[in-house]
């Protein structure tokens, strides 16, 4: 089943500079995927993403950056708001992040669980499906 | 005096009078309007210091084509080619090199000096070292190590990126084979990554 939740309570700008940091970046030359490794910390305003490893989609003109494919253990943090899954893809243009893999999602002192995530961060909202259990501390936040 | 010499005759004496003089002026203005030609800087001297030229012999523009042992071809130019003093390898300056790889990618490289150690395996490029590879990748650093033998580039100090993608900035970078497929070579930016992306495209202000 689908839970719906507000993320974050904030649109998110996309159009803000990513920065992201890591102790190594390959970029293999052929085809030019880049691949960031080593506690990646991606950054975008407010919110903030950090993962073991980052790999770097271009869009078709290869100037820009279609979509950051984080694995290996991701948590992401927004104000007051956390969510833990294995793996996240996040689409900048269109500002959505999916997180995939026992997803778990922080909201003060409430807590909610699943398999997938979905985190639009344009109009700051989320959808949580697949075996979603949540923890609610009544009157709590 | 014959009777008054008729016209024709008159005529031909001023003649004989008018064209001597009209031909001497020519002569004098022939003179007057021809160039000066000033004798002293009719050699310009080359302004090279003879002594220094021959004090340590150097060529000048020397050109060593390579190709490594993965088949990569390495090209390199230079403005001059010293040979080091007791075998201190050969050093150079004003060098462009250019890195053909096997899988059809170019590496252009441009540097202030460099150093042939004398295994001649290995080269050293210092002084401000810029690369540009064909994905559009542009590094600044201060110097990197190339091998002769296999492709190994590395670099020794902090480089700055502009990058397709945004400005990256690492503390070292080594571009070598890819281990995985024979034909890829893999450009790896060590220690302290920092790449920063502008949405939309237009390169953000660093």
């Amino acid at each position: 089943q689908e839970a719906k939740i507000a993320f974050g309570g904030l649109a998110q700008d996309t159009s803000l500079p990513v920065e992201v940091q890591a102790d190594s970046l390959s970029v293999n030359n052929a085809d030019g995927t880049a691949i960031f490794a080593g506690n990646v910390l991606v950054g975008q305003g407010e919110m903030k993403l950090s993962a073991a490893s980052v790999k770097v989609e271009y869009a078709t003109d290869g100037k820009a950056i279609a979509r950051l494919h984080a694995s290996g253990g991701v948590t992401i943090a927004n104000l007051a708001d956390a969510a833990e899954a294995q793996e996240a893809v996040y689409t900048i243009d269109s500002g959505t992040i999916v997180l995939t893999g026992d997803v778990l999602l922080t909201q003060g002192p409430s807590a909610l669980s699943g398999q997938k995530l979905t985190i639009n961060l344009k109009d700051g909202t989320g959808v949580m499906e697949g075996r979603v259990s949540t923890v609610f501390v009544p009157g709590g936040n | 005096m014959p009777a008054r010499p008729d016209r024709h005759s008159r005529m031909i004496g001023w003649l004989k009078v008018l064209l001597p003089l009209a031909a001497l002026t020519l002569l004098a203005t022939l003179f007057l309007f021809s160039d000066r030609i000033d004798p002293s800087d009719a050699i310009p001297y080359a302004k090279v210091d003879v002594e220094d030229l021959a004090k340590d012999p150097r060529m000048s523009a020397p050109d060593y084509a390579g190709t490594t042992a993965d088949g990569a071809g390495i090209t390199l130019s230079a403005q001059s080619l010293r040979d080091g003093a007791d075998g201190a390898g050969t050093s150079a300056e004003a060098i462009s090199a250019l890195i053909e790889t096997p899988d059809g990618q170019r590496i252009d490289i441009s540097a202030a000096l460099a150093n042939v150690d004398p295994s001649g395996k290995e080269l050293r490029l210092d002084g401000g070292v810029s690369l540009a590879t064909q994905a559009g990748y542009q590094l600044q650093t201060e110097a990197i190590t190339a091998d002769l033998e296999q492709t190994n580039l590395a670099s020794t100090a902090p480089v700055t990126v502009t990058a397709p993608m945004g400005d990256i900035r690492a503390d070292s970078f080594s571009l070598t084979q890819d281990p995985l497929n024979k034909g890829a070579y893999l450009l790896v930016f060590n220690g302290g990554v920092r790449l920063l992306y502008q949405p939309g495209g237009q390169s953000p202000s660093p």
